[in-house]
């Protein structure tokens, strides 16, 4: 288990990260989801040791990890730009960390070749150990990378946006695959992704990290349908928010006046959360009985193949976004620049307390 | 059947790929003749020149294009002048590990450690700013640091480490590899930088992460990608030193025969045949010290 106790970087007067605490259960996958520039690389950075953290304290296994220098740390970590040495095979490539680790190293040349030729079953890349790694695609760089770090064995693997230099076809099959080789080899792994959908895909559990904490870290089913905090929402890229002030007894928005979920008292402010697929279309003076509603101008469509994504701007000049699924139409047509009601059920709802 | 052929190759004929092809040749070779006129003119022939001259009978004070081997067999027959060519190997070598040894460490640490790139730049510059001067200055210069009376010399008697000034410091083999190293270090320096500075620095952190100590990642990522770099700083300062004279000239006191110095005073002399044995000798050592050194590094694979 990997602990991280409030941990602090720095980097001139600003905070990358601010009082970060977070754990990494055992035999797990762990989904890092974060915004370019929000600090979820220089988390992997401290964990693997290449930086300190200015204060806090990472712990794994009960062992102090904080000060160490990474060749000691074992931990393993996956590049983005897979890192690979080139003027080394792949075999040679792969033998690296059993061959020159400062403690451990294996000086026997058969169970060298033996742990090798399995790390490179493992990864699917069997009979490519005498390649250069100039004579491979970017999916096998990927493969090797991953060998090269789970043969050495680490208490814990960290993936900097590992997919992120494949292209698509190859990141959906690469998806599948690291999970079914972390499940082999039980061990945690820490995926550091800037998009949802992967989060969300590999993830056993995802944590969502903005303004240097983390928002929220949850199984990831219950993150999408229950987030707890408006960053986490905004992060899944599938809730509107609507912020406002209570008044009355309802949510006062610039959008117009909203039903609570739960009351509050008076003068606090409040965003209320609804999904993007859990918004309905209607003319306006046609909301169905029941529903909470309020109105804006069609912008336009994005057609993704599956689902088409329409985008309104409500009368503040706030986006709202509402998606439907080819199977399943619930939108009727629609007519750029015209205005219409939103509405939505009120226990689709989610509020959540604070300004925006 | 056939009519289709002739089409297909009247099209192909006029196509914009040849077209473009044909275009990039020219180019090629307009960018190429400057360079090949240049070397065919001034080197190539005056080469051929040479040996044809070292061929030549001399005579006290002429030179006659009667062919002879008579200039060749005196050089090979002469202690005086197999011992300039062991001198000039000795001096090369010894001089070649020294620019390693000094240079080595200042590229290490401007390539790896120094992250700046401007600083880098700046450093660099730095390591070139004593050819802001002319070489003859740069080498006369250490007449009064390693004299009898020089700054060391004082230093140390100041200092009472000896009593008696050292006089193995100037005026001797010493100094003329002092003076070599100090000039030519530079040019070990910069290809070697360049090399280390290519290196991603997330390899050395992945090799790090593997569990590699410092010296380890040097030994196994750093050296061997940094060869090449140590391979044309080699051929750089080997060519510059089997060819040198002047340093010898002025530092050593005529104790040192360097080829260069031979091929100097017997071109003062008007000993052309001679000279131009020695100018060949030396040339065939420096094409065979280059060919050695490719050898050693494919450059083709790392550039």
């Amino acid at each position: 288990m990997l602990k991280l106790n409030g941990i602090t970087r720095r980097y001139g007067g600003t905070a990358a990260l601010d009082g970060l605490d977070f754990t990494v259960p055992d035999d797990t996958y762990v989904s890092l989801l974060g915004a370019s520039g929000s600090g979820k690389t220089t988390l992997l950075r401290l964990i693997a040791g290449f930086e300190e953290p200015d204060a806090g304290e990472i712990v794994l296994g009960g062992e102090r990890l904080d000060g160490k220098p990474p060749h000691r740390r074992d931990i393993g970590f996956v590049f983005q730009n897979f890192a690979l040495f080139p003027h080394l095979s792949v075999q040679e490539n792969v033998a690296f960390g059993l061959k020159h680790r400062e403690t451990g190293a294996i000086a026997s040349g058969s169970e060298l070749t033996d742990r090798v030729a399995a790390a490179l079953d493992l990864v699917g890349l069997t009979g490519f150990g005498h390649r250069g790694v100039g004579e491979i695609s970017g999916g096998q760089k990927q493969r090797v990378a991953l060998a090269r770090t789970l043969v050495t064995e680490p208490r814990l693997v960290l993936l900097d946006e590992p997919l992120g230099a494949l292209d698509a076809n190859l990141r959906a099959r690469m998806c599948d695959e690291l999970r079914a080789i972390r499940e082999r080899l039980k061990v945690s792994f820490l995926h550091v992704t800037g998009s949802e959908t992967e989060a969300l895909t590999m993830g056993d559990m995802v944590a969502v990290l903005a303004q240097g904490r983390i928002a929220q870290a949850a199984e990831s089913t219950m993150l999408f349908h229950q987030p707890q905090n408006p960053a986490a929402a905004r992060h899944l890229n599938a809730w509107n928010l609507l912020a406002g002030t209570v008044t009355g007894g309802a949510l006062q928005t610039p959008v117009g006046r909203l039903p609570l979920p739960r009351p509050l008292a008076d003068g606090t402010p409040a965003q209320l959360a609804v999904r993007f697929d859990q918004i309905d279309v209607a003319e306006p003076g046609a909301v169905p009985p029941g529903q909470d509603h309020f109105t804006a101008r069609y912008l336009t469509g994005e057609f993704n193949g599956p689902t088409t994504l329409s985008f309104f701007r409500a009368d503040d000049g706030e986006l709202i976004q509402v998606v439907d699924h080819m199977s399943n139409p619930r939108l009727p047509d629609l007519e750029e620049g015209k205005t219409y009601a939103l509405h939505f059920s009120p226990e689709a709802a989610l509020l959540y307390e604070g300004a925006a | 059947m056939t009519s289709v052929t002739t089409d297909m190759a009247v099209a192909t004929k006029d196509s914009p790929a040849v077209k473009r092809e044909g275009r990039d040749r020219r180019r090629a070779f307009m960018l190429l003749a400057p360079g090949v006129v240049w070397m065919i003119l001034f080197m190539v022939l005056p080469m051929l020149m040479v040996i044809y001259v070292s061929f030549w009978t001399q005579t006290t004070f002429a030179v006659e294009p009667t062919l002879t081997t008579a200039s060749w067999e005196r050089f090979m027959s002469s202690t005086t002048y197999i011992s300039a060519i062991g001198t000039t190997l000795r001096i090369w070598v010894i001089v070649l590990l020294a620019t390693l040894v000094v240079g080595y460490p200042v590229a290490l640490f401007i390539g790896l450690f120094v992250k700046n790139r401007t600083v880098q730049t700046a450093l660099l510059v730095a390591c070139v700013i004593p050819f802001w001067t002319s070489f003859l200055i740069r080498v006369i210069a250490w007449r009064p640091m390693l004299g009898t009376e020089g700054a060391i010399n004082l230093i140390l008697m100041k200092l009472g480490i000896i009593d008696q000034p050292l006089t193995f410091l100037l005026f001797s083999e010493f100094s003329v590899l002092v003076g070599m190293t100090q000039i030519y270090c530079v040019f070990m320096v910069g290809p070697i930088t360049f090399m280390i500075a290519r290196i991603d620095e997330s390899m050395i952190e992945a090799a790090r992460d593997l569990g590699a100590s410092f010296w380890t990642i040097f030994r196994r990522i750093v050296l061997p990608l940094s060869m090449p770099g140590v391979i044309v700083g080699a051929i750089f300062v080997s060519v510059m030193v089997l060819g040198e004279f002047a340093t010898a000239a002025s530092l050593s006191g005529r104790k040192v025969n360097l080829l260069g110095n031979i091929i100097v005073s017997q071109v003062g002399s008007l000993k052309w045949a001679f000279a131009a044995v020695a100018g060949v000798v030396l040339t065939v050592i420096i094409t065979a010290v280059i060919t050695l050194a490719l050898r050693v590094v494919d450059l083709r694979k790392e550039m």
